[in-house]
């Protein structure tokens, strides 16, 4: 706190609000919306915003463990795809339990392939992740022969699998409790535990990280196996809020994820990033594309809004590290 | 339209069992197929596995059946196979209304019939194709208003009654087409119903639930839901239900197995029902005429009629 006080005293408030603009923006945009439309910071607004939010927050915290480490992901869209057709698939078949296991099981195994490509065959992970995103993609249609799938009408209000996606704690919807307590979990093995600290290593400099003595190859593999089990644990709760899936359901996420994890300043070079400024990426890209919608804005504005923030919130946060707005390097 | 669809088909049966008899069952005819994407969704799925039944039942037509994977290119490349293969007639199920013109050019120049299913063509490439066989999206639109309005005033609400609309993904003719059909007719049947906004809802569930979920928070008071087919409908339905915003009339298009049991349990209002058997059937009668020389409607629409809880007993439930 002293050293705090000590920065603010030196002037040093512009780069304090620089490094965190992040937050800055976010307040930014409430109170601007705010404004705009009289629903946008009623409860029930808030509420839907968060939990439509959800599903992209989860699979966010895997990507960004995985972009901290040195690489991506871009086969969350179509692993969510493939997680959604299987369980609700499953679900009448053998039981909300066993399709569950059963999905979850499938979703790791895929993200191990992507694990063992990138971490211990040492292939690019961009090449690796967008063939997975049509190898997946594949595999939904081979599975589903096409088919949309859906929990069978006359049991989609009994079943317990409906806690997921319908469920509410004490007035809160289950999505969020899920993602806010999921974040918080993965956001403190990342932050405090020595895994974390080798996660940062082998993104920040991974020659250094092997010289130290970390095994590279399996803190990489590892890392992709967080992000299938964060798609699982999305698409547990898609397959239940929606009580059905298509084929494509995902598609076109992957985006969305990654542009998340960007706005919340990970740095796509790896070594860098935090979980609570993913969900500020995250809660921003919602709230945007749910304030445009309120104020009326048609839906081509939300993309060109979003990707204007997007492209801003990178150029501030490289602008911040380096001190200057414009490239010194002609 | 109808009519002269049926009628088409009474006329080839009747020429097929008495005239060529003989002569055409001797050497059937080569009708070749370059579909979308079979499997990527199960109206396609269906579509092509009532094609060939269609097909394998007819003694005088001999199918090559082929799926362009959604890959332009491949049907490009799969369209020249054709050609080259010196089929009778081409049918055609569009990867992109614009990127097959001129590959369709060609086929036309080599002297093959070429027919387009489903989807039209761009206008730019209708002076080579005999026919488009498929559904008429704009009257799929009209019937739905026709649909809505017929319950509001059922319900006595025609007068003040508002509506939100979640449309097909943007840039889709279909997409444009039904919402075009419908904005155009509300008003001639039902002036005082308010469309108050439209959004799409990209054909996707999960999407157009949480559109529907912001709709609600915007407006107190919601009576109707259009949606461009029932898989959004249902996610609309799901939102609402979740809301406990009850009363809401959904109606839909391209009638979906999930749609068919909502209305069966009185929750869904209404849809156009579509089949992809009739969609495949249509389209090999009417690339068959065109082989035969039969004088084809350009544009050879078949039936889409309106299904709602009142009626849905004269159909049968939806495979997709």
């Amino acid at each position: 706190m002293a050293g705090f006080v000590e920065r603010m005293r030196n002037g040093d408030i512009k780069s304090l609000i620089a490094r965190n603009g992040i937050f800055v923006a976010f307040v930014a945009f409430m109170i601007a919306f705010g404004i705009g439309s009289d629903r946008f910071l009623t409860f029930d607004n808030l509420e839907s915003v968060v939990r439509s939010s959800a599903m992209i927050g989860i699979m966010a915290l895997g990507v960004t463990i995985v972009v901290i480490s040195g690489n991506l992901d871009l086969s969350v869209g179509s692993m969510l795809s493939f997680g959604t057709v299987m369980v609700v698939n499953l679900h009448d078949k053998i039981g909300p339990g066993p399709a569950i296991l059963v999905m979850m099981i499938c979703v790791l195994l895929l993200g191990a392939v992507n694990g063992f490509l990138i971490g211990f065959v040492r292939l690019n992970s961009l090449i690796v992740t967008l063939g997975m995103l049509s190898a997946i993609q594949g595999l939904t249609l081979i599975y589903s022969g096409g088919k949309n799938v859906d929990v069978n009408p006359s049991t989609q209000d009994t079943t317990w699998f409906r806690v997921f996606g319908r469920g509410e704690v004490a007035g809160i919807d289950m999505p969020i409790i899920i993602f806010f307590a999921l974040a918080s979990f993965v956001g403190f093995i990342i932050a405090f535990t020595p895994y974390g600290r080798r996660v940062y290593a082998v993104g920040g400099n991974p020659t250094a990280a092997v010289f130290s003595g970390i095994r590279r190859n399996r803190v990489v593999f590892s890392t992709y196996i967080v992000s299938a089990f964060c798609v699982g644990i999305a698409s547990i709760i898609l397959g239940s809020r929606v009580m059905g899936s298509q084929n494509n359901v995902g598609q076109g996420y992957e985006l969305l994820v990654l542009a998340s994890v960007i706005l919340g300043g990970t740095s796509l070079l790896g070594g860098s990033g935090s979980i609570l400024k993913t969900v500020i990426g995250v809660l921003i890209l919602g709230f945007i594309q749910n304030g445009l919608l309120l104020l009326g804005y048609p839906y081509f504005a939300q993309w060109i809004v979003t990707w204007i923030v997007i492209i801003l919130a990178v150029w501030l946060d490289v602008a911040a590290k380096r001190g200057r707005l414009l490239s010194p390097i002609a | 339209m109808k009519f002269a669809y049926t009628s088409l088909i009474a006329g080839t049966t009747a020429l097929a069992t008495i005239a060529m008899a003989g002569a055409v069952s001797a050497e059937p005819m080569k009708i070749g197929i370059t579909q979308n994407n079979v499997g990527v969704d199960s109206y396609q799925t269906t579509y092509e596995k009532a094609f060939i039944e269609a097909a394998d039942a007819d003694a005088d037509v001999e199918t090559v059946v082929l799926d362009a994977g959604g890959d332009v290119a491949r049907q490009i490349a799969q369209i020249q196979d054709l050609v080259q293969q010196n089929v009778d007639a081409i049918i055609i199920w569009p990867t992109n209304g614009k990127a097959v013109v001129p590959a369709v050019r060609a086929a036309d120049k080599a002297g093959i019939p070429v027919v387009i299913t489903n989807s039209n063509i761009a206008e730019e490439g209708f002076d080579f194709i005999k026919s488009f066989s498929g559904p008429d999206n704009i009257t799929q639109g009209s019937r739905s208003a026709e649909i809505m309005c017929d319950k509001f005033k059922d319900m006595g609400i025609e007068k003040t009654a508002q509506i939100v609309q979640i449309s097909g993904q943007p840039g889709y003719t279909t997409a444009i087409e039904r919402a075009k059909g419908f904005e155009d007719r509300l008003p001639e049947v039902c002036p005082d119903v308010t469309l108050v906004e439209t959004q799409p809802g990209d054909w996707n569930r999960e999407k157009s639930q949480r559109v529907m979920e912001a709709f609600l928070v915007k407006y107190d008071k919601i009576d109707g839901v259009y949606a461009g087919d029932d898989n959004m409908g249902i996610g609309a339905l799901n939102a609402a239900k979740a809301a406990g915003r009850d009363g809401i009339i959904f109606v839909g298009a391209t009638n979906f197995a999930v749609g068919y049991e909502a209305m069966a349990r009185g929750e869904y209002w209404g849809s156009i029902y579509q089949s992809p058997v009739d969609d495949a059937k249509n389209a090999l009668a009417t690339a068959k005429a065109v082989v035969e020389g039969k004088d084809v409607p350009f544009l050879n629409y078949f039936d889409t009629p309106k299904i709602t809880q009142d009626n849905m007993d004269e159909f049968t439930k939806p495979v997709f």
